[in-house]
């Protein structure tokens, strides 16, 4: 073997080894995260319900009791109703919050008024401090307004603190170039015209993320529900779980699960939205 | 000068109307407190709904079900109409009530209801009125009765008396117990007579088993249970003449230390699990699988482990001849699981007495009343015995039925059982009790043995006093 086929196989078994290591690493980085879902997954299929009657780490028997009475046994625990309050708070809260985040970027981005700094300022600093500081006033908030034990009291609370974190999306407006509005104006777009015909279509990839941290939110909060709500059918998913009697984990794994899909689903419809919108901007054709 | 002068009438309008908004809503509240006593006139309201908050058993069961019926077909005439509050169980009425969230009538565990006495969050009850008054014993009244204003109140109705119990395999007893575990051949297993005897037949199952199984089990840090090893040897929770003095707190007190020796040999039978709460947790799968042979509890939760059984692969006729609830065991006097030469006393145990409230908040105190009335009538109570298995505070059903539900009472009126005093700063008490139990059952398991002699448990539980004390005094759980 000459010089020149060493070098080539010695290049050759240390791409092979790169490679090697690379996945090596990574299948064990992804076992790592994967292996809780895995787990619960498989606590969801425990026959026994009782997390105390593993045998070891696994389930001891299998069966799809768990999801059964999930759906079916609803005297004590509704997992359907709760399902459907919590899908009908985060689309709502979705809806609204999207709408008010998008609003309060754009009005910061596109005008200039007394005290935008400021504003900027203090929303950036009120922002800074966890949103479960304050609870006990808008418990006390809430109580003035009839609105405890109400979906519509989570959906206003969710909706208005949504644009407290508007700054990811002006910053995405402040890339688009200002010419356009102006070159729109001089056709004589109004300000709204100039917002819905050319701003909003140029902002589809944020108007994506923004729709599913909007929704993701009151999707998976605990706190919030767990304060406003008493009636157990008016529950979300994520205090109804909590609720479960101590020999119920598998009905709190399958649960859990459960709860994954609607995220999943939208992430899958509105995916290719963010991709398409980050890629239109991306080169100039 | 022009623009000033009207500015400044309408602040002033604006202030007045303020004063005067606030002035009418304080008069109306007022209003509201004198009229607080005169709530309960005999007339029963019409057409009014009735909500009703039970714990899950009830519902699960379906008690409640048959209750609501059972109530709203007899009271048609008036409109009354009882429903499902549909709360969690240990839903807080100072939380919601006052602001027209809480249920109307409540069914919690006297610490539980008595702590909304303070806040007048629950009324005082014309008990006169109510049909089981001269049938629920003195001791389970006692439990619902406070103060306020120099003139003493009941604010609950009995309904059950909770006491810890003793959960126990019966086809786990070895085939030889008549000979090798009754010495006073009364052909009940002294393993479950005494302690020191279970104590023994633990360390027999866990040297047999390679400690694989276990025969006593349960959470020792939990105080609820565990306080009753320091009652039984003369501490208390607070003095005075009605136990309700906070400013004595007395687990230290006479021979309350010798509690803690209890638990150490206690823990030498079980693992570090019992310095937490897992096998609170586990105790049913674990029953059913046959690893723990005993647990003590409430008898509110026997389903579960007749469940578990079930799930295990036992028939539930087999679960229900096999898991066997008992009185507690007896403690030896010595105060030494070890040491039975002077003899065993009863043990006395901390307790409760479940009943009904009335949220101060209802609109119609009459209807809640009749309803409470109708709860604790003799054929609702039983019902409820048969399917939730309770012990029931009415003494002419408890002598009916018999039994543990007759023992049970028994122990309450000879003060086996010590109920739970019903004052706020209880709640102050669990957290340096369940670190004390906690600390002195890892300190055997880990064989450090700090606690081993009397005078460092008699200085270990007399901190307890003492944190429980700042507790209340600083906390302002008074």
């Amino acid at each position: 073997m000459n010089k020149a086929n060493v070098k080539v196989v010695k290049a050759k078994t240390k791409r092979v080894l790169n490679v090697l290591i690379t996945y090596c690493i990574l299948i064990l980085v992804a076992f790592i995260f994967f292996f809780p879902c895995l787990w619960l997954i498989l606590a969801s299929f425990s026959k026994s319900g009782s997390i105390y009657s593993f045998d070891g780490f696994f389930p001891a028997q299998y069966g799809f009791d768990a999801f059964k009475s999930l759906f079916t046994d609803t005297v004590m625990y509704n997992y359907p109703r709760w399902f459907a309050n919590t899908l009908f708070i985060a689309v709502m809260s979705c809806i609204l919050g999207t709408f008010l985040t998008i609003l309060t970027a754009y009005c910061m981005s596109r005008f200039r008024f007394k005290s935008r700094k400021a504003m900027m300022k203090a929303t950036l600093l009120l922002g800074m401090f966890p949103s479960f500081m304050g609870t006990i006033a808008v418990y006390l908030i809430m109580t003035q307004f009839n609105l405890i034990n109400q979906h519509w009291g989570l959906i206003l609370i969710y909706s208005a603190q949504a644009p407290m974190g508007y700054m990811v999306q002006k910053g995405f407006f402040d890339t688009i170039p200002y010419s356009i509005d102006e070159a729109a104006r001089i056709d004589g777009a109004s300000n709204f015209t100039v917002f819905v015909k050319f701003i909003l279509p140029l902002s589809k990839p944020m108007l994506v993320y923004t729709a599913l941290t909007s929704f993701t939110w009151p999707w998976s909060d605990f706190i919030l529900p767990k304060m406003l709500l008493i009636d157990k059918d008016l529950y979300t998913v994520a205090v109804g779980l909590m609720s479960l009697g101590e020999t119920e984990f598998a009905r709190f794994a399958a649960g859990s699960i459960f709860i994954a899909i609607p995220i999943i689903v939208l992430y899958f419809c509105l995916v290719k939205y963010m991709i398409n919108g980050m890629a239109a901007g991306a080169v100039k054709e | 000068m022009r623009k000033t002068l009207p500015a400044l009438i309408a602040h002033i309008a604006i202030i007045l109307a303020v004063i005067i908004v606030m002035g009418t809503l304080g008069l109306i509240a007022a209003g509201l407190g004198a009229e607080e006593n005169d709530k309960f006139t005999g007339e029963i309201e019409r057409n009014v709904t009735l909500r009703i908050l039970e714990n899950d058993t009830a519902k699960e069961q379906g008690y409640l079900e048959e209750l609501l019926n059972a109530f709203n077909e007899k009271y048609a005439e008036y409109g009354i109409k009882a429903v499902d509050a549909n709360m969690d169980q240990y839903t807080d009425l100072e939380k919601g009530g006052p602001y027209g969230y809480g249920p109307d009538v409540l069914y919690q565990a006297n610490d539980a209801l008595m702590k909304y006495v303070d806040g007048k969050h629950i009324l005082p009850l014309p008990i006169e009125q109510l049909e089981c008054v001269d049938k629920v014993g003195e001791k389970a009244w006692e439990a619902y009765r406070a103060k306020a204003g120099g003139q003493e109140f009941t604010f609950g109705v009995p309904v059950n008396i909770q006491q810890p119990l003793l959960f126990y395999r019966k086809d786990l007893l070895p085939e030889n117990w008549e000979t090798e575990w009754d010495d006073d051949k009364n052909g009940v297993p002294d393993v479950i007579e005494n302690w020191s005897d279970m104590y023994r037949f633990s360390q027999q199952i866990r040297r047999d088993s390679n400690g694989a199984k276990y025969g006593y089990m349960k959470s020792l840090n939990d105080g609820y249970f565990a306080s009753g090893y320091f009652l039984s040897y003369g501490g208390y929770v607070f003095g005075g003449e009605d136990g309700k003095d906070v400013s004595d707190i007395g687990f230290s007190k006479n021979d309350g230390w010798m509690g803690g020796r209890i638990i150490r040999q206690l823990a030498s039978v079980m693992n570090l699990e019992c310095t937490e709460d897992t096998i609170t947790r586990n105790s049913y799968s674990r029953m059913a699988q046959g690893t723990y042979f005993a647990t003590m509890t409430t008898p509110d939760v026997y389903t579960l482990f007749i469940k578990e059984m079930v799930n295990a692969g036992y028939t539930e006729q087999y679960a229900r001849d096999n898991l066997i609830m008992t009185d507690i065991p007896a403690l030896p006097v010595s105060g030494d699981l070890e040491d039975e030469s002077l003899g065993f006393k009863d043990m006395i145990a901390m307790g409760g007495v479940n009943g009904y409230a009335i949220s101060s908040y209802t609109k119609a105190p009459n209807a809640a009343l009749a309803f409470v009335n109708f709860a604790t009538s003799y054929g609702m109570i039983n019902r409820r015995s048969e399917l939730l298995g309770i012990s029931p505070a009415r003494s002419d059903l408890a002598e009916a039925l018999g039994g543990l539900n007759e023992t049970i009472k028994e122990n309450l009126d000879k003060g086996s059982i010590y109920v739970m005093p019903s004052v706020r700063a209880l709640a102050q008490v669990w957290t340096p009790l369940q670190t004390y139990c906690a600390t002195i059952a890892k300190d055997m398991l880990d064989n450090k043995n700090v606690y081993a002699g009397a005078e460092k448990l008699k200085e270990g539980i007399a901190n307890v006093d003492k944190q429980i004390y700042d507790a209340i005094h600083t906390l302002g759980g008074s």
